[in-house]
C-alpha cells in the first residue's frame, strides 16, 4: 500500500476535492468542509479498500493523513 | 406484455425555506459549510391546510392538465406516503373521488419512504404484465415538514415537501417518454427500523405531546420521539453497503455493465451522500444525475422530479438506458433499469 494512493483515495472523501489540497502531513480536520460526515466517509472508503476497520476513537486520535496511514498499516 | 414510464408532473409547495432563512433561526451555525454537505439551498413546505393528499391531487391536475392520457382512462392508482391523512381510510380512494377517476379504478396506498418510487413502479408493472390493470397513476406525496422538531435544524436542513405523478402504461404512446421498466432488485433490513423513525403516533405509542427533547452530550439537539428522528451515521452506513451492492446486482439481472447505462438517477438524500456512493460505484459523474438544490430530499418524489427535470431540460435526450435506486427508511431499497424504446 503507498502513501500516496492513500492520499488521493483519502482526499476523494471530501466534497470540494477539487478545490482542495491536502498532503500527508495536513492537519485535515482544519479543512474547512471536514466534518463528521467526511470522517464516516473516510472510515468506511478504508473498510471497503484495505479491508480494515477503524474504530470512531481510533479515527478521533489521528490529526494528520500520515497518522491515520500508520495505524492503518499497523493493522 | 410490457409495462412503460410515459409521464411525469410534480408539485412543491409555494412557502420556501433557504439556507439564509435557517441561518436566521439558528445562528450557532455554519449554514454555509452546511450547504456544501447536502448541496440543498431551497426547500419547499407545505402550508398548514396542506396534507399529502392536497398535494396528490394538485400534482395529478398538473399532470392531467397535459398528459396525452385522460382521467377516465387511469384504472389503478398507488398512491405512495407514510404522512398520510388519516389511518383510514386509504387516501389513494379519497384521490379518485378527488380527481373523478373512473369507478371502476383499483387504488392503494403504500407505505415507503425514499425507496417508494421504485417500489411503486414495481407494483405498477406488476399489475399491468398480469393484466390487472393497463393505465397506472403512481402518486408520490410526502409532507415530512409537519414531523420535523422546531429545534431539529439537521432534518430541517435536509428535507422539503412534494408530491409527484407518474402515468405507467401497457401500451407504446406517441409523443411520451416510453420507457420501458425492465427488471428489479429488492432490499429490506427491518433491524434498522430505528434509525429513521417517527416514533411517537401510531397505535403501538399514541403521539400525546408529552415526549421530551433528548440532546447529545455537546448539548445538541438530538431527538424528541413525537417527531422524525434519523441516525444520519448508521443510514449512510446502510446506504454505503447497501446500494453499491444492489445496483451491481440489478445490472447484471439486467444485462447490462455499468458503461452502458447512459444516466443514473439515484433517490437524491443529499449531495455528500450521492457523491460518496458515486465514487463507491465508480460511476462517471457525468452520467449521474444531482437535482437537490432547489427541492432537498423529497423522500419518494426526489426520483420522479429529477427523471422530469432530466427530461425537461434535454439531459434525457439521446440517453437510452438508465438505473434508478431508491433507497433509506425501513431500512427499504430497490433498484430498477429502464430502457426508452
Amino acid at each position: 500500500m503507498e502513501s500516496k494512493a492513500f492520499l488521493e483515495k483519502f482526499t476523494e472523501q471530501f466534497i470540494d476535492c477539487d478545490d482542495i489540497s491536502i498532503d500527508l502531513n495536513s492537519n485535515f480536520r482544519d479543512v474547512d468542509s471536514f466534518d463528521s460526515l467526511t470522517g464516516m466517509a473516510i472510515i468506511m472508503m478504508i473498510e471497503d479498500e484495505y479491508g480494515k476497520k477503524i474504530e470512531d476513537q481510533e479515527f478521533k486520535s489521528c490529526k494528520t493523513v500520515q497518522e491515520l496511514y500508520d495505524l492503518l498499516q499497523s493493522k | 406484455m410490457k409495462a412503460y414510464l410515459q409521464e411525469i408532473a410534480y408539485y412543491l409547495p409555494n412557502k420556501i425555506i433557504n439556507n439564509k432563512d435557517i441561518n436566521e433561526m439558528h445562528p450557532e451555525w455554519s449554514i454555509e459549510k452546511i450547504a456544501l454537505k447536502t448541496g440543498i439551498v431551497n426547500r419547499h413546505i407545505s402550508a398548514t391546510d396542506e396534507t399529502s393528499l392536497t398535494m396528490a391531487e394538485k400534482a395529478c391536475n398538473i399532470l392531467f392538465e397535459t398528459s396525452t392520457l385522460k382521467k377516465q382512462d387511469i384504472d389503478y392508482v398507488i398512491l405512495c406516503t407514510q404522512s398520510p391523512d388519516y389511518f383510514l381510510p386509504t387516501s389513494a380512494c379519497i384521490l379518485q373521488d378527488k380527481l373523478q377517476l373512473s369507478n371502476n379504478c383499483g387504488a392503494l396506498d403504500i407505505n415507503l419512504g425514499c425507496s417508494g418510487f421504485v417500489y411503486g413502479l414495481g407494483l405498477a408493472k406488476g399489475l399491468i404484465v398480469s393484466e390487472q390493470a393497463k393505465n397506472v397513476l403512481l402518486v408520490t406525496s410526502e409532507t415530512y415538514s409537519k414531523f420535523i422538531h422546531d429545534n431539529d435544524k439537521s432534518n430541517k436542513t435536509i428535507f422539503g415537501d412534494a408530491a409527484a405523478a407518474t402515468i405507467i402504461t401497457s401500451e407504446i404512446i406517441d409523443g411520451c417518454l416510453n420507457a420501458e421498466i425492465l427488471k428489479f432488485n429488492y432490499g429490506t433490513d427491518g433491524s434498522g427500523s430505528d434509525y429513521l423513525i417517527v416514533k411517537n403516533g401510531g397505535l403501538k405509542n399514541l403521539n400525546n405531546k408529552k415526549a421530551i427533547d433528548e440532546f447529545d452530550e455537546e448539548g445538541n439537539f438530538l431527538k424528541n420521539d413525537d417527531f422524525l428522528f434519523m441516525n444520519g451515521k448508521e443510514i449512510f452506513n446502510f446506504t454505503a453497503k447497501a446500494v453499491p451492492i444492489l445496483l451491481e446486482e440489478n445490472l447484471q439481472k439486467n444485462d447490462y455493465t455499468l458503461n452502458q447505462i447512459d444516466l443514473f438517477i439515484f433517490h437524491q438524500a443529499n449531495e455528500f451522500m450521492l457523491n460518496f456512493i458515486r465514487n463507491k460505484c465508480k460511476i462517471p459523474r457525468e452520467k449521474f444525475f444531482v437535482d437537490i438544490k432547489n427541492y432537498g430530499n423529497t423522500v419518494s418524489s426526489t426520483i420522479p422530479i429529477a427523471m422530469k427535470t432530466a427530461l425537461d431540460s434535454g439531459v434525457l435526450k439521446n440517453k437510452k438506458t438508465l438505473n434508478l435506486c431508491g433507497f433509506g427508511v425501513g431500512l427499504s431499497s430497490g433498484s430498477v433499469c429502464l430502457k426508452i424504446v
